[in-house]
């Protein structure tokens, strides 16, 4: 039996969820070993033409040439995973696309016009295609995507994490640091799997894999920290740094003060 | 006749970008460093942002030079605010930037570098004539990742260095096992030096070079508070955009910097040649023995470069931590200070060269304005300059092999591309 092709792609963003693969440092000769690797533009010369069993496509969308890379991508390939927040969420580049235009940014970044570059509204590649599966973080932790990589081979799903950081806090018994602390901690908003880590270390969670699945705590959490005496602009800036504009859509509209 | 001869995407570098040259009659009309990763805006993002979150985005700036970004954002908010550490931060942000260099250059050396000299596509394929060195140089950059994460939390964008100090001080078991792994990956690190000291440089590339890199101190390191210019000047770090002159190019989303008025190249090359002299133990006599195979006017002894630094980070971190042990580790809280309307700078030596971060504050302690320049950016006119040479050396020789000498070139200076893209002016 031949192996299975794999691609590792990225468009815009810091590389990270690469990298994290190229981290497994004791488990990548291993690893790759089970695949013919098509294209992984970091990592290797080599490109090979033609369908994709299994592509990772990491950062976001912005610019043509990152949305027409993506089409050909998802048109060759067989399951195409969003590997990390800027896939999935839209990551920092996207944290403000409720706030101003690209045109503002242009102007405010680089001091030229729209037009100038090819340069797009940054958005995640969910925002123009379909995909099979999607391992959260910013970056992806090595463990879960390293499960993920194994699970898809023998067939299976990779892992996923239906229920909040909280959780995984509270059975570590770390002390939670927005009750004894009264840090503004998102860890009762976002995706679990990183085994609390930002508590572990006496932190309060920034939220770097994104919101849980129906994010029912948003309003609750919004409302704490306003009453802990933080303000309006200073919870949306936190929301919005990995959870894209899902804080604005769960409390009506950003921070027009 | 016009032709262009245009590498679409760079591979084995971080991020995205591409080289064209244009010619008209045989002669070179442009040279192009395009580089057409997307625009990221940070400085756009982290405006009206608490100074306290401000080191949790920019150090997403990049994945591989993580670390340089955090304590770059941490130093500037340090001095707007005149926060003072204590002497041990001040050592385990020591160790924390050699265990950067450790786990980037073992990256590239190895992994990006070495397979053009070797004559392999990749590592993974150098690894069926080479396994031992792939193996070792797994080793090397995990001894890298294992600073990263006993100092900040984890491989990429960790969490545990703060603006003031740690939020947790690292366990004396955890130095213990860095320190046990740096001794057992220090031959590997000379490994590395031996690999590319047995090749001969090409001579397709030898160009005037301006260097610039920070002035470490005493000794050498990659943290400091002024500038070294190869042309025997010194600046404060202050006085960056003195130095950099950064102006917007229209194939590119990262700016170019010019030198007055010429390009110039920060990275290892102009570390170890500027502070040559600070070098110590087999790093020293290293650098005396290969002393030939690091020239200024050839920008492709960068590689040869970072292999010396390599073996003088393994000593280095190795050093700290010993000391560290004897002194034996304080749980020192976070320093406490008040903020204020105000502006920091500072610069950082990221693996690939000179990095600084300039903020602005409102008097709540929320950034008004903000400034970041990295070292790709800083080097793109500089690699253009090398390009143009190239194609000047080797017209009339066959395509296939100018390509190939302008991509070894250009990985020469372990670009990172994403970090180039989003530098501003406000």
């Amino acid at each position: 039996m031949s192996k299975p092709k794999l691609g590792i792609f990225s468009l815009t963003g810091c590389g990270g969820d690469q990298l994290q693969i190229l981290n497994m440092e004791d488990q990548l000769l291993d690893l790759v070993s089970r695949f013919d690797i098509v294209d992984f533009q970091e990592g290797s010369s080599r490109k090979v033409d033609g369908d994709i069993d299994i592509a990772f496509v990491e950062g976001t969308v912005s610019t043509e040439h990152d949305l027409k890379k993506l089409k050909e991508i998802r048109a060759r390939s067989n399951v195409l995973i969003a590997l990390g927040n800027c896939a999935i969420e839209g990551c920092i580049q996207s944290m403000r696309n409720g706030e101003t235009t690209l045109s503002e940014r242009l102007k405010d970044v680089y001091g030229v016009e729209e037009g100038f570059f090819d340069a797009k509204l940054s958005k995640p590649i969910t925002e123009y295609v379909d995909v099979e599966f999607s391992i959260p973080g910013c970056p992806v932790e090595k463990e879960e995507t390293l499960r993920g990589i194994t699970s898809l081979l023998h067939g299976d799903s990779p892992p996923y994490y239906s229920y909040p950081v909280c959780v995984e806090c509270k059975l570590n018994e770390y002390p939670c640091v927005i009750v004894e602390e009264g840090k503004p901690c998102l860890g009762p908003l976002i995706r679990a799997g990183c085994n609390a880590r930002c508590p572990s270390l006496g932190l309060d969670c920034i939220g770097c894999r994104g919101p849980v699945e129906g994010a029912e705590n948003f309003a609750a959490e919004y409302q704490m920290l306003l009453d802990k005496g933080y303000t309006k602009q200073d919870i949306m800036n936190r929301l919005r740094v990995f959870c894209g504009e899902l804080g604005d859509d769960f409390l009506g509209g950003g921070d027009d003060e | 006749m016009s032709k262009n001869i245009t590498i679409d995407e760079l591979t084995r570098v971080e991020g995205h970008g591409g080289i064209e040259i244009s010619l008209k009659d045989g002669k070179i009309e442009d040279v192009k460093f395009n580089v057409f990763e997307g625009p990221r805006f940070f400085e756009h993002a982290i405006k009206s942002v608490y100074y306290e979150k401000i080191p949790d985005i920019t150090r997403r700036i990049c994945a591989i030079c993580t670390a340089s970004h955090s304590l770059a954002s941490i130093g500037a908010i340090e001095h707007a605010f005149d926060v003072k550490v204590t002497p041990q931060t001040q050592a385990l942000r020591d160790i924390l930037i050699h265990g950067e260099m450790i786990e980037s250059h073992a990256l590239h050396v190895f992994m990006l570098a070495l397979p053009d000299f070797l004559g392999f596509p990749d590592a993974i394929h150098m690894a069926s004539k080479h396994l031992d060195a792939v193996k070792a140089a797994l080793e090397l950059k995990k001894t890298g990742n294992m600073i990263h994460t006993a100092m900040s939390g984890r491989d990429v964008h960790g969490m545990n260095d703060r603006v003031g100090g740690f939020s947790k001080i690292p366990t004396e078991k955890q130095l213990i096992e860095i320190k046990e792994s740096l001794e057992a990956v220090k031959p590997t690190t000379e490994l590395a030096v031996k690999l590319l000291a047995g090749f001969d440089l090409p001579a397709y590339n030898i160009s005037e070079n301006t260097l610039m890199a920070i002035d470490p101190g005493e000794q050498f390191g990659f943290l400091g508070d002024s500038i070294l210019v190869s042309d025997q000047t010194v600046h404060p770090e202050t006085d960056y955009e003195k130095l950099t002159n950064e102006k917007v190019v229209r194939h590119s989303y990262a700016k170019h910097s010019t030198y007055k008025g010429k390009p110039f190249m920060v990275g290892s090359l102009a570390r170890v040649q500027l502070s040559n002299k600070k070098l110590e133990g087999t790093a020293a006599s290293l650098y005396k023995e290969h002393k030939d195979k690091l020239q200024q006017r050839n920008t492709i002894s960068n590689n040869l470069a970072q292999a010396i630094e390599l073996v003088h980070s393994v000593d280095r971190a190795r050093d700290v931590i010993e000391q560290l042990l004897a002194d034996g580790l304080k749980q020192e809280a976070l320093t406490e200070f008040e903020v204020y309307a105000s502006r920091g700078i500072n610069a950082v030596e990221a693996p690939r060269g000179l990095l600084y971060h300039d903020y602005t504050f409102n008097d709540d302690g929320t950034i008004m304005k903000s400034n970041i320049i990295t070292p790709t950016a800083q080097n793109a006119a500089n690699i253009e300059k090398d390009a143009r040479i190239i194609a000047e050396n080797l017209s009339g020789k066959p395509e296939a092999e100018l390509v190939k000498a302008l991509e070894i070139m250009a990985r020469a200076y372990d670009p990172c591309i994403s970090c180039s893209v989003h530098l501003v002016h406000l």
